[in-house]
């Protein structure tokens, strides 16, 4: 490719009659003072100023003149490696190619990237976009803690889409739970006030139906909802609804400093699919604490009481709950202490069928139902019949089982009363080790339309012991082979060792073997009672509250 | 530590003339015992419905609450159709878990049109175990 000294003459806009005057794109030459000496008409187009006789540092943008004096400094390659310069030019975006031309002029080709470059732009755009995205879900997710998941939600905001973000969480009663974007991370707080007062606010914290977006005038915005130390005037401001799973997730405020009152289309997608995503997590991590909420109060409530000496007579207790950790577990224990030396004391101790809120409902029905039937505790049938007629319901087969245990102290020795409600029988371990079942058998409770039950009377010598327990010990799977159950005669064995020890001691013994035998793995929810004649007692300091004057 | 291998909960159906037969093979336990249940009320649901039911428990490796809850419903249920319920070939575990439980007689007892259950029960989830 060459041109002439004379066609450097040629206007402008008339070409230059060199090969490239109709190039579809533009051509520039320049001798080697750096002087325009030509330029085809699409380079005029784009380079007003690049005529010939002109200066190319005063006709052409910074990049090319650069490029070019690079280029004339360096002596023998045209282009070195890598890429060719590029800059803007007349709107458009240029990529450009020297040749050399006859007497040192050199001719810069200059490629329009400007659609290329736009493609590449949104691609990368879009790239970013989608490993933000990500970068929300993964981080949201990470987290079922409704304070965390503001605080991921206003960060992640303001590095995104916008200088500062506010996070109103619908109301817990007046107070509107806020999360600030802060210069050093977000900060949480509470406001009283109407959410009324922003527009679009109320609607975007009542959720349903989903509201759009709205901008709105900053200079409607009231003070608490500008984060602190906000630098500078808000110039825009949008309100986002967060969308959860059917209850509101709160909105998001985004403020930007600049005036522009609009997010682009891709913007405003992408703005929407954040706020899609916020709101899942917003409402995952609220729905998971109200149910934790829910389940510590139903604990709190069906926790078994520690359990104490009354009048006389040694009363222990021993709960592990399965650590398979879906809810509240069907194992329950209750002590109700005899209001005198001369009365009885009733321990319950049951296991409802199955799992989850509706076990721990029937739980704290038995539990509630046995309290209210309390002075029938003298003929145990007729109060498991009583508590059977109450529970029965034609929609379901729930059931319960459960032993009754009235004690009391007559003379050295405890007189014990006992009833299976379709559970497996009390063990009595006698003074000299032997284990016996208790004679009692009955039906469970809850479906059938007539029970039956039968009561054992047993006699405790002191240092004998009556052990009532929860199929979840002799069931318990483990062993040197893993899958092996506890098993009753493991039981009888380990208690057949346990003669003149104190109620406390034999729990303790039966939940560590029982736990040594599980090792580790799952097992179900496990309660062990124990019912214990002290070996040595003073009676006249059995009042049940003077702890500490026993010589046992 | 050897792994255990359990069978895993399997349902196996035969029916005749006026009878419906169920193969239970496995573990009843929380997680299987709805499929028993959904499996029996089809065949109730026949028309007419089997005069007799007969869940066959050769093959029971293990029976928890949850299982036991279930065969208390199945047995609801068939008196419901008066069909009457026969647990067959009950494994030594199983026959012990009902004696302890003391409804041993009432699961093989020929049906009898019980009325459980007493009008305004709060519970709304009919069958449910």
């Amino acid at each position: 490719m060459t041109i002439s000294e004379d066609s450097s003459a040629r206007p402008r806009g008339t070409g230059t009659g060199a090969a490239w005057d109709d190039a579809p794109c533009a051509v520039v030459a320049v001798d080697p003072s750096g002087v325009v000496v030509g330029a085809n008409t699409v380079a005029t187009g784009l380079l007003p100023q690049a005529v010939p006789g002109a200066r190319l540092e005063e006709a052409v943008p910074h990049w090319l003149a650069d490029a070019h004096r690079r280029l004339t400094a360096s002596p023998s390659p045209l282009s070195g490696p890598g890429e060719p310069p590029g800059g803007e030019a007349g709107g458009r975006i240029l990529r450009a190619h020297p040749a050399r031309g006859g007497n040192g002029v050199v001719v810069w080709w200059l490629l329009d990237d400007t659609e290329l470059r736009l493609a590449e732009d949104a691609l990368r755009g879009e790239r970013e976009r989608t490993a933000f995205l990500a970068e929300v879900s993964e981080t949201l997710s990470g987290t079922l803690n409704v304070e965390r998941c503001m605080e991921a939600t206003v960060r992640l905001a303001v590095r995104h889409l916008a200088d500062a973000a506010v996070l109103i969480a619908p109301a817990a009663g007046r107070r509107l739970p806020v999360t600030y974007s802060a210069p050093d991370g977000p900060v949480h707080g509470t406001v009283e006030a109407d959410p009324e007062t922003v527009p679009g606010l109320s609607e975007a914290l009542q959720g349903f139906p989903p509201a759009p977006s709205r901008w709105i005038d900053p200079a409607l915005l009231p003070d608490w909802v500008v984060p602190p130390r906000f630098d500078g005037p808000a110039g825009s401001v949008v309100v986002t609804p967060l969308p959860g799973h059917g209850v509101p997730a709160g909105a998001l405020v985004l403020l930007r400093r600049t005036g522009h009152t609009a997010f682009s289309r891709s913007e405003e997608i992408f703005a929407r699919l954040f706020a899609a995503r916020a709101g899942a997590a917003l409402s995952a991590a609220r729905l998971y604490a109200e149910q934790a909420a829910i389940t510590e109060t139903l604990m709190r409530e069906l926790f078994p009481p520690k359990l104490r000496r009354v009048h006389g007579v040694e009363f222990a207790g021993g709960y592990r709950a399965s650590e398979l950790k879906e809810w509240v577990g069907g194992d329950f224990y209750d002590l109700h202490p005899a209001a005198g030396p001369d009365e009885e004391s009733l321990i319950v101790l049951g296991d409802v069928c199955g799992k989850g809120l509706e076990a721990a409902v029937l739980t704290g029905k038995i539990r509630n139902t046995l309290h209210a039937l309390l002075p029938m505790a003298d003929d145990h049938p007729r109060m498991l019949g009583l508590l059977n007629g109450a529970l029965v319901s034609s929609h379901h087969t729930r059931f319960a089982t459960l032993v009754l245990a009235s004690a009391a102290r007559v003379e050295n020795h405890i007189r014990l009363r006992l009833t299976s409600a379709g559970h497996p029988p009390p063990l009595i371990v006698r003074a000299d080790g032997k284990v016996e079942e208790a004679d009692t058998r009955g039906s469970l409770i809850g479906v059938l339309p007539r029970i039956r039950a039968r009561t054992a009377t047993v006699e405790l010598a002191p240092g004998e012991t009556c052990l009532l327990y929860t199929d979840g010990i002799t069931e318990a799977r483990g062993g040197p082979l893993g899958g092996e159950m506890f098993g009753e005669r493991r039981l009888k064995d380990a208690l057949g060792e346990c003669a003149a020890m104190p109620a406390e001691a034999v729990v303790e013994r039966v939940q560590m073997l029982a736990g040594q035998w599980v090792a580790g793995r799952s097992h179900d929810d496990m309660a062990v009672v124990a019912i214990t004649a002290p070996r040595t007692v003073h009676l006249s300091a059995v009042d049940g509250h003077t702890r500490g004057r026993y010589t046992a | 530590m050897t792994p255990m291998h359990r069978p895993s909960f399997a349902l196996a159906a035969e029916t005749g003339p006026g009878t419906a037969r169920l193969r239970v093979t496995g573990d009843l336990d929380y997680e299987t015992t709805e499929e028993l249940v959904g499996a029996v009320r089809l065949h109730l649901g026949g028309r007419p419905a089997p005069d007799d039911l007969h869940l066959d428990f050769a093959a029971l490796s293990t029976c928890d609450s949850t299982g036991l809850s279930g065969l208390l419903l199945i047995h609801r249920l068939a008196g419901v159709h008066g069909t009457r319920l026969h647990l067959d070939n009950r494994p030594s575990f199983l026959e012990r878990f009902l004696e302890i439980t003391g409804t041993l007689e009432y699961l093989t007892a020929p049906p009898e049109q019980e009325t459980p259950g007493q009008p305004g029960e709060p519970e709304q989830r009919p069958g449910a175990l």
